[in-house]
């Protein structure tokens, strides 16, 4: 196998997260910056909708999102098409999605949700069906599918916050340039429980008791 | 042109530092600083939690002109009005029934350290009463009482960066990842670093997940398990004779209180297994380094002082005082609840935690405020309803910055006392529940709007700074007081609130040290500072040397007592408040972020055991009907593998679902802090979910509706 064309991914270690949903409100922010949400999730008027979960069991607590498979079983399932291996990701192209939610049946993480379509910070509607809300017809609102992408084709916020004048160990100023090349979700984790793993970067990685990756 | 101001989140006690990034006058963003105890991390208040300065109108209002009431309706009147007939009424209402028929609170929140010294200062030398105390008795009282007698200083012996290295850390009662996510970081790296972790706990919080011991404890038995803890400690001569003799007084008593607490007795009354009860104990004596955090589940009850001077004789009797990571912490949970502490809005101290029943301080504060000070303890916080109601004792209230019908225990009783009193002042930065029952509202500049200083829960004085123009007409806090009380006829004026800070630190020997300029030279300063050229005290009691009047830590242990309202044929559960990571204490602020209300709304949710679940019919995420003696609500019920049958547990920060309806105003007899962790109710399933989502919608319309009072129209 050609590990140097393996898609990267994200994981969370279980043993570190506090189930905060920081993670969760970081997704939803750089990935709807045309929604009005952008870094500062300032005017935001639509639902939160990460693309990771932090699920609570009994036993444990992690977030849980897209592990970019490599024989993605989602893109298997989509009957148009919508779902490709393209710049080390596995990315839903949101255009030609049909909602038919065969993609999140066919994940074995339940890392897909379907959820409204949002422009401009309004819901958008598609141009076939009606449906009757609050007593009169109105086009019934687009929905597709929605997964992890990495942070591809999203500006990082932070990537900018490098210097400051806080002095002193110089942390913030290493913490911004850790968040540059990283996925929101990443920089934000105030208990570094995510990490982004680049599979076949030629290092062997050895998992610790605690399942951190060496 | 963007702006970096340096700045302290305004959320918890964990004291993070942050930038708001300002641009054509607004917030538009929040980055971490380098912050002692942040160390470049935020939670998601902190990188979310600013919008409320945009005043989005999602729940309340932002209060943006003086309102004064007439004929039964809140009108925008100028300052000059609202400041007249407020000291006036006050004026009168001293002249008719005397000063202490007037109390105040301080504030734990936004206003900062500077407005809390000059309410203090008002309400003791203006008004002339020593009735001023603030929300810290319905949460850290207990620490600040209980802690002043076993060591002498209320609050956190140790620091937040030093809980990461300890070799053991026992939790109690507390849970950090829902209240601090800063601290629960370090709770986490101690874990990484290979530290033992023991929780005590009903419920199995993040903390119990990743411990090695998880001692569940039944609700309410808290005094049992802490007492079978040090029977096990002296039975198994566990403990350091020579630091017990040498720094430590009253083993003798203790030793008999605590001797019928065997782990078996213990494990009767706390479903504790008695083994575990050895074994943690054998842990934490034989560790180098270990330390007790704990919080609100110890302090919510009737018996609160109790317990936290017996978990802080566990930390006595094995020695673990008076170095790095070790000792004792209770995590104070609002971000400057320790400063309005350190700052004297309690009953009892002057700032600096200097009696009022001390003559020679006394005089001191006399010389300094050119007045005589009153000499007895004042009224606390929550035995206002009860004084009003059945004494007809308080006739003027002055509420600043504060939400009581919100965040105290049975809501019905406040409210019905606030409408029997003559005036109710209510300075604030929103709309609020309490605020409808207002005769005069003074609206204040907000958190980011001003200067000032927080105490963070580890004693750390830091610098909050003004990022923006407040909106209307609003003044700082400390500049609405100083007028008043000029109104009243005794003159306060102060440019600024680095005056207030100096002013204050002459009087207070303990923070004398802690300028302006050191705390920015430093980023923060932790008191006890004595002097200008000391550096700050990250750990207290070095060298053993504790500061209660002998000089030596006490002991303590008494009786176990049950919380007062058991569970019943009619009411057959217990309920417990609690908090949820997104929202803060009454919501003002949260609630009025977008993001952060998007992630969670009303009703707010009542966590429910399986068994109780399928018992009544309830299925996870359903509307649910909850009573109990004092009134009922609707929750959302989230059924749970990690709660215990027969306990549920509600996130008190919801309006609808307004768990303080519910509540019982049982009071610690020392501390008066309610039992807020236990009261008994009755769950009822709802079959018309869709009718009665319907109608949660509708409440939370008209609320809203009525929360915009002099709003600016959308």
């Amino acid at each position: 196998m050609n590990h140097a064309s393996s898609n990267s991914l994200v994981i969370a270690e279980a043993a570190k997260c506090i189930g905060c949903k920081a993670c969760e409100l970081a997704c939803f922010a750089v990935h709807n910056r045309d929604n009005g949400v952008g870094t500062a999730v300032g005017t935001v008027t639509m639902p939160v909708l990460p693309r990771l979960y932090v699920i609570r069991t009994d036993s444990f607590t992690m977030p849980v999102q897209c592990r970019q498979c490599e024989n993605a079983p989602c893109a298997g399932a989509c009957p148009v098409q919508a779902i490709r291996q393209q710049d080390g990701v596995i990315a839903i192209d949101a255009e030609a999605c049909i909602g038919c939610k065969a993609c999140a049946l066919a994940c074995p993480f339940g890392a897909i949700s379907l959820y409204k379509a949002y422009s401009g910070g309004a819901e958008l509607p598609q141009p076939l069906l009606q449906e009757r809300r609050d007593s009169k017809l109105q086009r019934k609102t687009r929905i597709t599918a929605y997964k992890c992408d990495l942070c591809r084709n999203t500006e990082i916020p932070g990537g900018s916050a490098a210097g400051g004048d806080a002095g002193g160990r110089g942390a913030s100023a290493a913490a911004a340039q850790d968040r540059n090349p990283y996925p929101a979700c990443v920089a934000v984790c105030p208990e570094k429980a995510l990490q982004l793993v680049e599979v076949g970067t030629g290092s062997s990685r050895s998992l610790n008791r605690e399942g951190v990756i060496f | 042109m963007e702006n970096k101001i340096l700045t302290v989140c305004p959320y918890c006690g964990s004291g993070c530092q942050l930038y708001l990034l300002v641009e054509n006058g607004q917030v538009v963003g929040a980055e971490p600083a380098d912050g002692r105890t942040n160390e470049g991390n935020l939670c998601l208040k902190g990188h979310y939690g600013w919008d409320f300065l945009n005043d989005p109108q999602l729940l309340t209002s932002r209060l943006r002109k003086p309102m004064i009431r007439k004929e039964g309706v809140l009108q925008e009147v100028s300052w000059e009005e609202a400041i007249g007939f407020t000291a006036e009424k006050l004026t009168a209402i001293k002249e008719k029934y005397g000063p202490d028929a007037i109390m105040g609170t301080g504030s734990a929140r936004g206003p900062g350290n500077e407005a809390n010294y000059v309410m203090q200062k008002f309400m003791r030398a203006a008004i002339g009463t020593n009735n001023i105390d603030h929300c810290a008795r319905v949460c850290h009282g207990p620490s600040v009482a209980g802690l002043t007698y076993s060591l002498g200083d209320g609050a956190m012996s140790n620091s937040i960066p030093e809980i990461e290295d300890t070799d053991l850390l026992l939790i109690f009662g507390y849970n950090a990842a829902v209240t601090h996510p800063i601290v629960a970081r370090r709770i986490v790296k101690a874990k990484q670093k290979g530290a033992t972790l023991i929780v005590a706990d009903p419920r199995k919080t993040e903390s119990a997940r990743i411990a090695d011991t998880w001692l569940p404890l039944k609700g309410g038995t808290n005094m049992a398990l802490v007492n079978a803890f040090g029977h096990v400690l002296v039975t198994e001569e566990l403990y350091d004779k020579d630091y017990v003799s040498n720094f430590v007084q009253g083993f003798d008593e203790y030793k008999a209180n605590v001797e019928k607490y065997t782990p078996e007795y213990a494990e009767s009354i706390t479903g504790v297994r008695a083994a575990d009860i050895r074994k943690v104990m054998r842990q934490y004596a034989k560790s180098d380094k270990a330390m007790i955090l704990y919080g609100m589940g110890v302090c919510q009850f009737a018996q609160a002082v109790d317990v936290v001077k017996g978990l802080a004789s566990l930390a006595l009797l094995t020695g673990h005082f008076g170095r790095e990571s070790v000792g004792i912490g209770p995590v104070r949970g609002q971000n400057n609840v320790q400063g309005s502490c350190d700052m004297g809005a309690l009953p009892n101290v002057f700032p600096g935690y200097q009696s009022v029943e001390d003559a020679k301080i006394r005089k001191k504060f006399e010389k300094a405020w050119g007045t005589t000070l009153p000499d007895k303890t004042g009224y606390r916080l929550t035995e206002v309803p009860h004084l009003i109601l059945k004494e007809n004792k308080i006739k003027a209230y002055y509420i600043f910055g504060e939400d009581p019908v919100q965040s105290d225990p049975n809501a019905a009783e406040l409210r019905e006392a606030l409408d029997q009193l003559e005036l109710v002042i209510v300075q604030d930065i929103f709309m609020n529940k309490t605020a409808l029952h207002a005769d005069v509202i003074l609206p204040a500049t907000s958190w980011g709007e001003h200067d000032g200083v927080y105490s963070s829960a580890d004693r750390g004085f830091q610098r909050i700074r003004k990022a923006i123009d407040p909106p209307g007409k609003v003044k700082p806090d400390w500049q609405i007081i100083s007028e008043v009380s000029t109104a009243m006829g005794y003159p306060m004026a102060y440019k600024n609130s680095e005056e207030i800070w100096d002013e204050m630190r002459k009087l207070c020997p303990s923070f004398a040290g802690a300028s302006y300029s050191k705390m920015e030279a430093l980023g923060g300063v932790q008191w006890p500072c004595p002097s200008e050229d000391h550096p700050g005290t990250p750990y207290l009691y070095e060298g053993n040397r504790f500061t209660t009047p002998s000089g030596k830590g006490q002991l303590f242990a008494c009786e176990w007592r049950a919380p007062l309202e058991q569970p019943d044929a009619d009411y057959p559960l217990t309920l417990s408040t609690v908090r949820e990571v997104g929202h803060y204490s009454v919501r003002t602020m949260t609630g009025n972020c977008r993001a952060l209300s998007q992630l969670s709304d009303e009703p707010g949710n009542i966590q429910i055991s399986l068994e109780d679940a399928a018992e009544h019919g309830i299925a996870d995420g359903q509307l649910v009907q909850v009573y109990s003696r004092r009134g009922q609500i609707m929750a959302r019920a989230q059924v749970s593998g990690r709660i215990k049958k027969g306990a549920t547990y509600m996130t008190y920060h919801f309006w609808i679902g307004a768990c303080n309806e519910l509540t019982v105003d049982y009071l610690d007899p020392v501390s008066k802090t309610p039992e807020f962790k236990y009261c008994a109710i009755r769950l009822e399933a709802i079959s018309d979910q869709a009718q009665a989502e319907a109608s949660i919608r509708k409440q939370y319309a008209e609320l809203r509706k009525q929360m915009l009072v002099g709003a600016v129209p959308e």
